[in-house]
């Protein structure tokens, strides 16, 4: 938390830095905590649409961090996330991928990326066990590796007892559970989770968040937006907060805290955003 | 290849949860083939070898209108309910209220009118070859009565003409009779001499009906299994638009489509997945249809599908015929943006293809403007070329246009939803 904390206050002001000796500690952080994505200039503006859902966009995601975007509706969060994980082409600008010391496109990062959506990604018609071998061989997942990752990832998440059950009769907490077990499937290095553990019970809640801390801890990084603004804020090492398609925040919780004098991310994003409506 | 295969179990697991589209697809064609081969093999029978309930009125005063009653009791074509004591209206009611499909009035100067108008033109004849001076004054004041049919109104246009047909043979022999034997009669004759007489109905030229075949072997005889099996099997074939091309929509706009968009080339393997398995559904669709009406359709007294000599043809204009089934459901499930789109077009669309197609009705019955527009039907091209195997004997050579308008059919569907994919960043 504190090496964040300091990274990311020298990090975007170069400017700012007037010593040699902490140009030598920041470039020293630097090093080791390599950004895994490279974000410039970004921007999206969709077809009968008169304003940009991402805005020029200029972010860097470090490596084994957890990364938090918040906005109200309409902010561009889904949109910045659909252009990361190559499911969107942006209008302009650029993402790159810095994985295993090769500098990727967004297509051929594709392989390393897992994605959770918001909506259940799955076939509801079929059982667990054959969504999960059909989107492990989809990844390209050897057999006898994807069995072994499906029994462990059906246990972690308390789901080994419905594994032939269709999902269509799965509850919530269950099918978010599942959702989040075929995004991981693929071991990825980057985790893109979209409302992961909206409308979900607090044992699904705690299973979620538990796996989702052990795969950070293994090197995962997870980018991920979710309107649980408490538990969000304890858990993300760092937070972006996005309106009207511009990154208008961007920090430790901590530091945007004594920068806009709030007590939580609630208030934080109040005062930033407004108590307007965002119905589009 | 390993990811072909499992989104091909992916599909096939799918089509298998999927009850009511396994029912559309496989019941659906196979009540639709049973039911129209049977009301229309009945209709054939009814005409043609059924015996027709008939409801005759005789007030005539003659001998002739007996003599026509005996004939149409002996004809076989009829079974003849005799009741004189109606009048021409009384009888129009009991046939309808009784559920006969015609009633027959023959009224009272029925065999007056014969006789008279025969005589007429014997005298004629006799003048003609200069066998007679007489004057043909009693010709121009001929009245003829004629024979008056209700016909039940359910009973359609055809099959009346088919009956009348029947009825004015009848008749027409009957005249014939009466106008020789009062040619006899006017040569002094008592009646016509039996050795003429029995040439006159023992030596009449018939009737060979043969099938034209394209290799001038024997073709087979048209029926209602023979025309029914093929065309509806089409139909059925082109129907699984409703279930691919919803079933395309659903899962474009899933939440699982968002994700495999995200693991190339899983989208493109879907959708040659789901070709591959509906193109085997289609086969199949084509071999339970054709199986039934070879091995079912004689438990029913219904005739047997006689298969092609050429299976191989068979197999090839088959599988063109499904292509051109699934690329067209493919590019209704593209354009489509709901599942109520694609269900509704597809359907209806089918349905017009189907009708212009000679589906129904054949083509040659049409305006031709109809039969113009009938070429781009692809159920058109599709029955021309099961026709042509399982009614004509056809070879490579009839087959061409089926195979080659079928070929672009499907090449221009695959382009336009391959078009319509890339533009939208699916592919």
């Amino acid at each position: 938390m504190v090496i964040f904390e300091i990274f990311y206050k020298f990090n975007s002001p170069f400017q700012n830095l007037n010593t040699p000796f902490l140009n030598i500690i920041i470039f020293a952080f630097l090093f080791h905590l390599q950004d895994i994505i490279h974000i410039q200039a970004l921007a999206k503006k969709y077809k009968n649409s008169k304003v940009n859902a991402v805005d020029e966009v200029q972010l860097n995601i470090v490596e084994g961090e957890k990364l938090g975007v918040f906005g109200p509706n309409g902010a561009g969060k889904t949109s910045l996330m659909a252009m990361l994980c190559g499911i969107v082409l942006p209008s302009s600008g650029s993402i790159y991928y810095h994985i295993d010391g090769k500098k990727l496109t967004c297509k051929d990062a594709l392989p390393f990326i897992g994605y959770v959506p918001q909506d259940f990604a799955f076939y509801p018609e079929l059982s667990a066990q054959q969504n999960l071998i059909y989107f492990g061989k989809m990844y390209g997942i050897p057999t006898n590796e994807l069995n072994q990752r499906i029994d462990l990832l059906l246990e972690k998440l308390g789901l080994s007892a419905f594994r032939y059950q269709l999902l269509s009769t799965f509850s919530g907490g269950m099918k978010r559970r599942i959702n989040l077990a075929i995004g991981i499937l693929n071991n990825p290095k980057v985790l893109f989770l979209d409302e992961p553990t909206v409308g979900v019970d607090v044992q699904s809640k705690y299973a979620i968040d538990q796996l989702l801390e052990e795969l950070n801890k293994n090197g995962t990084t997870i980018v991920f937006t979710s309107h649980h603004l408490k538990e969000s804020e304890q858990f993300c090492d760092r937070l972006v907060l996005l309106d009207k398609g511009k990154i208008i925040a961007n920090g430790t919780m901590e530091a945007l805290k004594q920068q806009y004098m709030v007590t939580d991310l609630e208030q934080l994003l109040i005062q930033l955003t407004g108590k307007e409506l965002r119905d589009s | 290849m390993r990811k072909l295969r499992a989104t091909l179990i992916k599909e096939l697991q799918l089509l298998v949860h999927d009850k009511v589209g396994l029912l559309l697809m496989y019941a659906m064609p196979v009540v639709l083939v049973f039911i129209i081969t049977l009301v229309q093999d009945s209709a054939f029978k009814i005409v043609n070898n059924n015996q027709l309930e008939i409801i005759v009125a005789n007030h005539d005063k003659g001998t002739l209108g007996d003599t026509l009653v005996k004939m149409l009791e002996k004809s076989g074509t009829f079974i003849v309910e005799k009741n004189n004591r109606l009048s021409e209206k009384a009888l129009q009611q009991k046939g309808i209220t009784d559920g006969k499909l015609a009633s027959i009035y023959i009224p009272t100067h029925f065999s007056a009118s014969i006789e008279n108008n025969s005589g007429n033109v014997t005298k004629l004849i006799l003048v003609e070859f200069g066998m007679s001076e007489d004057s043909v004054k009693a010709a121009e004041s001929t009245t003829i009565t004629n024979l008056i049919v209700y016909f039940d109104p359910v009973l359609q246009e055809n099959y009346q003409y088919t009956l009348k047909t029947n009825l004015q043979t009848l008749l027409s022999g009957m005249e014939n009779q009466v106008l020789l034997r009062k040619l006899f009669k006017e040569m002094g004759y008592d009646a016509i001499p039996e050795h003429i007489a029995s040439k006159m109905t023992g030596e009449q030229t018939a009737i060979v009906a043969k099938q034209a075949s394209i290799n001038g072997k024997t073709a087979v005889v048209p029926n209602a299994t023979q025309h029914n099996v093929p065309a509806w099997s089409i139909f059925a074939m082109f129907f699984m638009v409703v279930s691919l091309g919803g079933n395309i929509v659903k899962e474009r706009n899933s939440g699982s489509f968002v994700r495999l968009l995200t693991i190339p080339p899983s989208f493109s393997l879907t959708l040659i997945s789901k070709m591959v398995l509906y193109l085997g559904v289609a086969i199949s669709q084509l071999a339970l249809l054709f199986a039934i009406g070879y091995w079912i359709f004689p438990f029913l007294e219904l005739p047997a599908l006689q298969m092609p000599g050429s299976i191989f043809q068979l197999f090839v204009v088959a599988l063109l015929s499904g292509m051109a089934a699934v690329s067209y459901a493919v590019l209704i499930g593209t354009y489509a943006k709901t599942q109520e789109q694609a269900n509704g077009f597809g359907a209806i669309s089918i349905v017009i293809f189907a009708a212009i197609g000679g589906i129904w009705v054949p083509t040659f019955v049409m305006p031709t403007y109809l039969q113009n527009i009938a070429l781009i039907s692809p159920l058109h091209w599709c029955l021309e070329g099961f026709y042509s195997l399982f009614l004509k004997n056809g070879d490579w050579n009839s087959l061409s246009f089926s195979i080659i308008f079928l070929s672009l059919f499907t090449i221009i569907c695959q382009i336009l939803s391959f078009a319509k994919l890339k533009s939208q960043q699916y592919l």
